[in-house]
């Protein structure tokens, strides 16, 4: 997987590209925890994405927990499979989805 | 060959179409359910799509004219196709259309597991389907997949539930396919490193013990063992069962999370992240309703039977009774033998009880090893009660 950070301002945008599982999931949860730079708005661009799984989700809630308490936190360019995913484990309710 | 079926089930009925639906057929099929319906008196009509799969304008058309007649009517179990048909055509604007579970095949599909309940499969790379043996198991498959996303909402490591499918005349489960041994495994191949993998399997029960849960979310296991410890009324000395009884009722309401089933084949390592696994169990209560489960699972089950820990944990019996010894100290901080005594005791006690009522719900006392299997719960029980005054740790 690959993580361009992008820097507008407050806000940073993290495009991912490839797969997020288990081996790349600490890439991007090392990047939400060191590396905002005091951004209040984050969006994930999952333009280049073409697997999540559990482990991505769980740096998804951990980012989401983080972001909501000093911004906020969401999820761009999310193609079909990713999105069904989201909706049936119930997440697309709980992440910002642009 | 006619081109429905029908059935009535609570008051529904529900009318199947079968095949291919097109102008060379409508007609014939509109005059069938125009005298299936004829003198039904039930309140609503479903046409039931399972095993529908091609349908044209034609066909759509004798829909339109059935809904005249019942307004009430509902399209049910369509699958993606046959529902793009619907969608395209306006006819999800006009009458409810529900998509029935994808179907799934599994023929030739690698058996990677096998429970209780059902045989999993692997799917494709990222994915397994657990297949329930019995055909009636959806509800069963809706409870532990909402008790899996809960947990996973609340932080617990575990696999994500994807969607329900029907599989042959059963369903199935589809899960993400976790690339992960477990623990057991782990520990019989590295024995040298029991004390690592003991400690992990203490902090994620840790974890899930601090975490704490919607009230209605998750079933009270308090109630569960109140419910075995009145079944044993009439089979201990009844000043005892009075004890036992008094100290049930005194563990306080606690709504942070037990996993119910916590054990070294329940517990996965993935690329050295610990995962969570089988949340069917998945309750809420006082840590003890735990420990008697692990007890249970590492040493009680098997008092007689040593041998018995390779079928259920595959290691063998010195080392599962490591594994609840070494655990002791790391959850409860304290190395202190008669703390560890106590700790041991009222987990036994519970773990006895739901073993002793289950066997003589089994039919125990109609055998003699099943007797003397009572005789030794019930020996357990009363001997530790002694030396315990709570059951809170």
């Amino acid at each position: 997987m690959e993580i361009v950070k992008k820097r507008e301002g407050d806000k940073l945008t993290l495009a991912l590209s490839g797969r997020l599982d288990t081996l790349t999931a600490p890439q991007l949860e090392a990047v939400i925890k060191n590396e905002l730079d005091g951004a209040k708005e984050l969006e994930l661009d999952l333009k280049d994405l073409i697997y999540v799984s559990s482990a991505g989700l769980r740096v998804f809630l951990m980012g989401h927990k983080t972001m909501s308490k000093i911004g906020s936190m969401s999820l761009s360019n999310v193609c079909d499979d990713i999105k069904e995913v989201l909706t049936i484990t119930g997440f697309a309710d709980i992440f910002t989805i642009k | 060959m006619s081109l429905i079926t029908t059935n009535i089930k609570d008051d529904i009925f529900s009318i199947q179409l079968h095949g291919r639906i097109d102008s060379s057929n409508a007609a014939p099929l509109e005059e069938e359910i125009l005298e299936a319906l004829n003198g039904c008196k039930n309140p609503s009509v479903v046409i039931d799509a399972d095993d529908l799969e091609y349908i044209s304008s034609a066909g759509l058309r004798v829909i339109l004219r059935v809904r005249k007649l019942r307004p009430e009517l509902k399209i049910i179990n369509a699958s993606s196709a046959i529902y793009e048909i619907f969608e395209m055509t306006g006819f999800t604007e006009m009458i409810p259309v529900s998509k029935g579970y994808r179907k799934l095949s599994v023929d030739g599909c690698e058996v990677i597991g096998q429970g209780a309940n059902g045989k999993v499969y692997r799917l494709d790379k990222d994915t397994i389907v657990k297949v329930y043996y019995k055909a009636d198991a959806l509800p069963d498959i809706h409870r532990e997949r909402e008790l899996a996303r809960k947990a996973f909402i609340l932080g617990i490591p575990t696999a994500i539930p994807y969607d329900v499918a029907k599989v042959g005349d059963s369903y199935g489960s589809v899960f993400e396919l976790l690339n992960a041994k477990s623990f057991s495994k782990l520990i019989a191949a590295n024995p040298q490193d029991l004390d690592k993998y003991v400690g992990l399997f203490v902090d994620l029960l840790k974890k899930i013990h601090s975490t704490e849960v919607n009230p209605e979310d998750m079933p009270d296991q308090r109630a569960v063992v109140i419910g075995w410890v009145n079944f044993l009324k009439d089979y201990l000395d009844s000043e005892k069962w009075e004890k036992l009884h008094k100290l049930v009722e005194a563990v306080p309401i606690d709504h942070h999370m037990i996993h119910g089933d916590y054990h070294t084949k329940n517990v996965m390592m993935q690329n050295g992240e610990v995962l969570l696994i089988d949340m069917d169990t998945l309750c809420q209560g006082n840590p003890v309703f735990e420990f008697a489960s692990i007890y249970n699972a590492f040493v009680g089950f098997y008092d007689f039977d040593h041998d018995a820990t390779v079928a259920f944990q595959g290691l063998d019996y010195d080392t599962t009774i490591s594994v609840w010894k070494k655990m002791l100290p790391l959850y409860f901080g304290t190395s202190d033998p008669d703390a560890l005594k106590a700790v041991e005791n009222k987990a036994a006690i519970l773990g006895y009880a739901r073993l002793m009522r289950r066997l003589i719900r089994r039919n125990g006392f109609d055998t003699e090893e099943g007797k003397k299997l009572i005789a030794h719960y019930k020996n357990q029980i009363e001997t530790r009660l002694d030396s315990v005054d709570t059951l809170m740790f």
